[in-house]
């Protein structure tokens, strides 16, 4: 029985009684403890699981109601609560801290009988595109080790794309989910903002930001989405999806659909010149299948992602304020302290990026930089959202490279900072404007993945579904070489 | 423009000790001149976005007491007060 | 001028702004009435209370505010130990009229009292300092009242003295009570801030004010020091002073190191609410009848007198009763019998609570008294009675002997029997008619009150004259 199954694979073979969600759980400890020491995909794994597969296997057999994933492994972004576990947000700041409640995702996920088999490793609090700002080490990409697996939702798309699980739930709020499933080769949704519960993420920039899964197979993100989004009373801002079934008709195919290229990210100077020549050849897969290809232009995407570092610094100064030791966090003696100093030595404990965003969203909803930075940011993603709204009466998607750039190797952007989040130009508009994106596969270049990403309007996960599908039946890329 | 004096000035705000203001000043500096790229766009009339509920979606105003006791997880307590440093 | 910033707890809500921990955190151990949310935990999200939005859009059309069209969050960031998130979680006018309300006025006196704004917030925890030096001082925290629903009211700088605000604040402690929305008597249900600034001198926030008793003193001390300043020609600082409870004056607050800048953001995870007029219209017409517009028709309508009418409407508790027990016709009686003699029984909040009067029992005694059974004062008598133990009226007149006297024959012993004690006084009354009150009374006393006074009065006059 092999590892490289896809999701509704392991669901099959478990009812035909192929295996057992034991064996597959068995199956993929070993592989974990054979390969963490290389990947570093995890940060805690569920000491549980086995127990757990073994009672699925118990229910199965006495023809009780099974939940739709009969015991499935799912890795879990560590910066997603899960009760009475460690939700570190990689970070040394909470390195202790335990949930006391599950998110909304995981009470769904665990209803439905999957296996929660650890928490995914990620850049502190979110914050990056390499997982090398993981103040427990970082994750290295499976294809090769030498270079880094994106980020921030880096030890998900790992995770999966190694075989240590057969998905995942990770963050995105500029790219988060969708950068590293494009490093790593596997398929990554950022849903539209509201369509999936954040009750239990842990926020960095909670006005933009979504859960979204990772998979192996574009039908087995479908599954997953089916089954973690909805509306949620604990989440205020969560929106009516109509309970749709994304992975119903995923096979619809995109004959006549009209599909824009983004020309801000699909040329010019800072894309890499192999995955610009990778795209193309993406573009040309989507015309064989019957679609119409159309340039387009969107240019409120020059200034966003100065946009973005505004908006999601503002808002990281806020959410992470919290962390002040006080009420949980790691262990610091109180004495010798006042407030202040007390709590300014205790979030040393931030890393250099959080740090410095820290500082960044210090400053620019500061009295004096507000009008300046925080306003205009906050105009330009209305101006940028009708700009796409308006491309959606036209489009059925809009599509773009994933990331303008190859994985690179460890350190190689550490020092500069600006040049790591120009990176994220093209992410980051789908987070900004709320509408769905998908990362797929689609090329390895010199051992090195090429992900394509398709914009849908809000809410119309299915037919992005679609057409990622559509897509990904143009390929045949091979697994990971680990 | 952003001086040395500013970033200490805004970390001591955010509440956290920097020792190499040096080296943060260096790369916030050139992040914050990059963000300088908004004063190009042509925003003047846009409104500020916002997502909107109807009353109807707000919370019901029940009292349901959560499952768990929460103090036993809270650090530095004593009694079942929480425990802070002093004040000044 | 001074100004005030007021915060009032919705303390009849059932649960906090953001949770659905209890409003009420009085009753709670320290840190026992707490969850993810208020707690600020890693992970949580608010989820805004209906009815907090109602009852505090309610006082604001009761302080004659706008209402926004939608309803905006913001948060104000500061570290604090009693701040679980290290924000709060308010309001303001940032990017257009989003607060509960804004531009509403009291008037007082026939001076008109601005209302800035309305802001619907929520509540920090409570700090206590523990230990006998600042050296070994440490902080303890209690987050049960975190999260609490909080109206601040901020007036424009229009008082002129420290009278007017306090008429302004018994006004408003009486308006939110009868809105039904806050007990302003619970302990900390309403505290205030204020803004003191004198002729061409600068503002001075003063804060840390206990009771609106010691408030009055405050700005009171504040004026002076001002203007003691002045005289001497040295300028008012802008500054934040702090009430010093137990010597009665205001301190400076240590000058800060860093400018007070709160970074207020948006509140994300509350999408802006809107305020449909549906609504608003269906919570005007909930609102109860307010204070001034009640004490109007009690007196044109019932003809009851200015100043009865007066504590009848501003007292909550009275005007229940009020409206349950009246009717068309005894509407005058129910009302003296509340204010004359029923308010000495029922004057604090623990003899409210454990009063057993209903309305009933009141229009009961009005009737009895007008068809002649007992006399006013029994009738006083049973009231006394009746919040001990709420028995019935019928009850209590059959069992102590309350019915009235009139037999004239039973009265007559009665009153010969004290003549012939109180021979001086008869003597006196003969010779001075007016005195024979004196006489009247003792036998009410003896008859504990049960004698028809009319009846009293004509035999004793038949008998002195004889
Ligand atoms: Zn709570």
């Amino acid at each position: 029985m092999s590892l490289a199954i896809s999701a509704l694979e392991y669901i099959s073979n478990v009812k035909n009684g192929t295996t057992t969600a034991e064996e597959f759980i068995a199956k993929t400890l070993d592989r974990i403890s054979k390969h963490e020491s290389k990947v570093h995909a995890f940060i805690s794994i569920n000491e549980n699981a086995l127990e757990q597969a073994r009672a699925i296997d118990k229910k199965i057999k006495s023809k009780e109601k099974v939940g739709a994933f009969y015991g499935m492994p799912i890795s879990i972004k560590d910066n997603i609560s899960v009760k009475d576990g460690k939700t570190t947000c990689a970070s040394k700041m909470l390195q202790e801290y335990v949930s006391p409640y599950d998110a909304t995702v995981v009470t769904k996920l665990k209803s439905q009988d999957a296996i929660l088999i650890g928490k995914a490793n990620l850049d502190e609090f979110a914050m990056g595109i390499a997982t090398e700002f993981s103040a427990f080490g970082p994750s290295k990409n499976p294809w090769n080790t030498d270079y880094v697996p994106g980020g921030s939702s880096g030890g998900s798309a790992a995770s999966v794309s190694a075989l240590e699980c057969v998905a995942s739930l990770g963050s995105d709020t500029g790219g988060s989910v969708r950068n590293p499933a494009s490093f790593c080769s596997v398929v990554g949704l950022k849903p539209t903002y509201g369509l999936v519960s954040r009750y239990g993420l842990v926020s960095y920039a909670n006005s933009i930001e979504q859960i979204g899964p990772i998979a192996r197979r574009v039908e087995d993100v479908a599954l997953l989405l089916n089954h973690i989004s909805g509306r949620d009373a604990n989440d205020n801002t969560t929106i009516d999806g109509k309970n749709q079934d994304y992975l119903g008709e995923i096979g619809s195919g995109i004959q006549d659909k009209k599909i824009g290229v983004i020309k801000e990210m699909s040329r010019g100077a800072g894309l890499d010149k192999n995955v610009e020549s990778a795209f193309w050849r993406a573009v040309d897969s989507f015309e064989k299948l019957g679609a119409k290809i159309e340039e387009m232009s969107l240019d409120m995407v020059e200034f966003t992602v100065a946009t973005y570092y505004v908006l999601t610094t503002a808002e990281a100064g806020s959410n992470l304020s919290r962390y002040d030791n006080i009420r949980y966090g790691y262990q610091m003696d109180l004495e010798g302290y006042e407030f202040k100093s007390y709590i300014s030595k205790a979030r040393k404990n931030f890393g250099p990026e959080v740090t410095r965003r820290m500082i960044l969203g210090g400053f620019v909803p500061s009295a004096g930089f507000a009008g300046k930075y925080l306003l205009k940011a906050l105009k330009v993603k209305s101006k940028l959202k009708r700009q796409v709204l308006e491309a959606f009466k036209k489009f059925d998607f809009l599509i773009s490279p994933t990331v303008p750039i190859l994985p690179f190797r460890f350190g190689e952007k550490v020092d500069d900072p600006l040049a790591m989040y120009m990176a994220d130009i093209n992410t980051v508009t789908a987070n900004l404007t709320g509408v769905p994106a998908i990362s797929v596969p689609f090329e390895i270049h010199n051992g090195l993945p090429i992900g394509i990403q398709i914009h849908a309007n809000t809410l119309q996960e299915k037919q992005l579904l679609q057409a990622a599908y559509a897509l990904q039946g143009t390929t045949s890329l091979p697994g990971a070489p680990l | 423009m952003v001086t040395k004096e500013d970033i200490e000035h805004v970390a001591k705000l955010m509440r956290i000790d920097i020792d190499n203001a040096d080296e943060h000043f260096e790369r916030i500096q050139k992040i914050m001149n990059y963000f300088d790229i908004l004063d190009k766009a042509d925003i003047e009339s846009e409104e500020i976005p916002v997502q909107e509920v109807t009353i109807g979606e707000l919370r019901e105003d029940k009292y349901i007491p959560f499952e768990s006791k929460l103090i036993t997880n809270l650090k530095n307590y004593k009694g079942t007060f929480v425990r802070a440093p002093k004040m000044n | 001028m001074i100004g005030l910033e007021i915060h009032c707890q919705l303390t009849n809500l059932q649960s906090k702004l953001f949770c659905s921990c209890k409003a009420n955190y009085r009753e709670f151990e320290p840190n026992t009435n707490l969850c993810p949310v208020c707690m600020g935990l890693p992970g949580s999200l608010p989820r805004l209370n209906q009815k907090a939005v109602e009852k505090a859009s309610m006082i604001a059309m009761a302080l004659n505010c706008k209402t926004p069209q939608r309803l905006g969050f913001f948060r104000k960031n500061y570290f604090y130990p009693d701040l679980p998130k290290n924000f709060q979680i308010t309001q303001l006018n940032m990017y257009g009229p989003t607060s509960i309300g804004d531009q509403g006025k009291v008037s007082i006196e026939g001076k008109d009292i601005r209302i800035r704004r309305i802001q619907l917030e929520e509540d920090p925890g409570r700090l206590i300092y523990e230990g006998a030096s600042e050296r070994t001082q440490i902080t303890l925290v209690d987050y049960n009242r975190a999260g609490t629903p909080l109206v601040e009211i901020v007036t424009e700088p229009d008082f002129d003295n420290p009278r007017q605000v306090r008429i302004f604040l018994n006004i408003l402690s009486d308006l939110l009570e009868n809105l039904g929305v806050s007990d302003p008597t619970l302990e900390g249900a309403m505290r205030a801030d204020a803004n003191v600034s004198i002729e061409g001198g600068l503002r001075v926030e003063v804060k840390n004010i206990g009771s609106f008793h010691d408030l009055e003193k405050a700005i009171h001390f504040e004026l002076t020091r001002q203007q003691s300043l002045a005289e001497r020609g040295i300028p008012v600082a802008q500054e934040t002073r702090h009430w010093d409870d137990k010597r009665k004056i205001t301190i400076s607050s240590r000058s800060k190191e860093e400018d007070e800048d709160y970074r207020y953001i948006l509140e994300g995870d509350i999408p802006w609410v809107v305020l449909d007029s549906k609504s608003i219209e269906k919570w005007r017409g909930s609102m109860p009848e307010s204070i001034s517009s009640k004490k109007e028709r009690y007196i044109t309508k019932y003809n009851i007198p200015v100043q009865v009418a007066d504590v009848l409407s501003s007292d909550k508790y009275y005007s229940d009763l009020f409206e349950q027990a009246h009717t068309e016709s005894n509407a005058k009686e129910i009302a003296n019998m509340i204010t004359t003699d029923l308010m000495g029984l029922v004057d604090t909040r623990e003899k409210r609570e454990q009063s057993k009067l209903s309305p009933k029992h009141l229009s009961d005694l009005i009737e009895i008294i007008n068809n002649g059974k007992v006399t006013r004062s029994s009738a006083k008598n049973a009231l006394q009675e009746i919040v001990k133990t709420g028995k019935s009226v019928s009850e209590i007149v059959s069992q102590t002997g309350l019915a009235k006297i009139s037999d004239e024959g039973e009265l007559g012993k009665i009153i010969t029997e004290i003549m012939s004690q109180e021979p001086t006084a008869v003597q006196q009354a003969r010779e001075n008619p007016q005195t024979i009150n004196y006489l009247v009374g003792k036998v009410m006393q003896k008859t504990k009150g049960t004698a028809d006074p009319t009846l009293t009065l004509k035999i004793l006059k038949e008998k002195i004259s004889t």
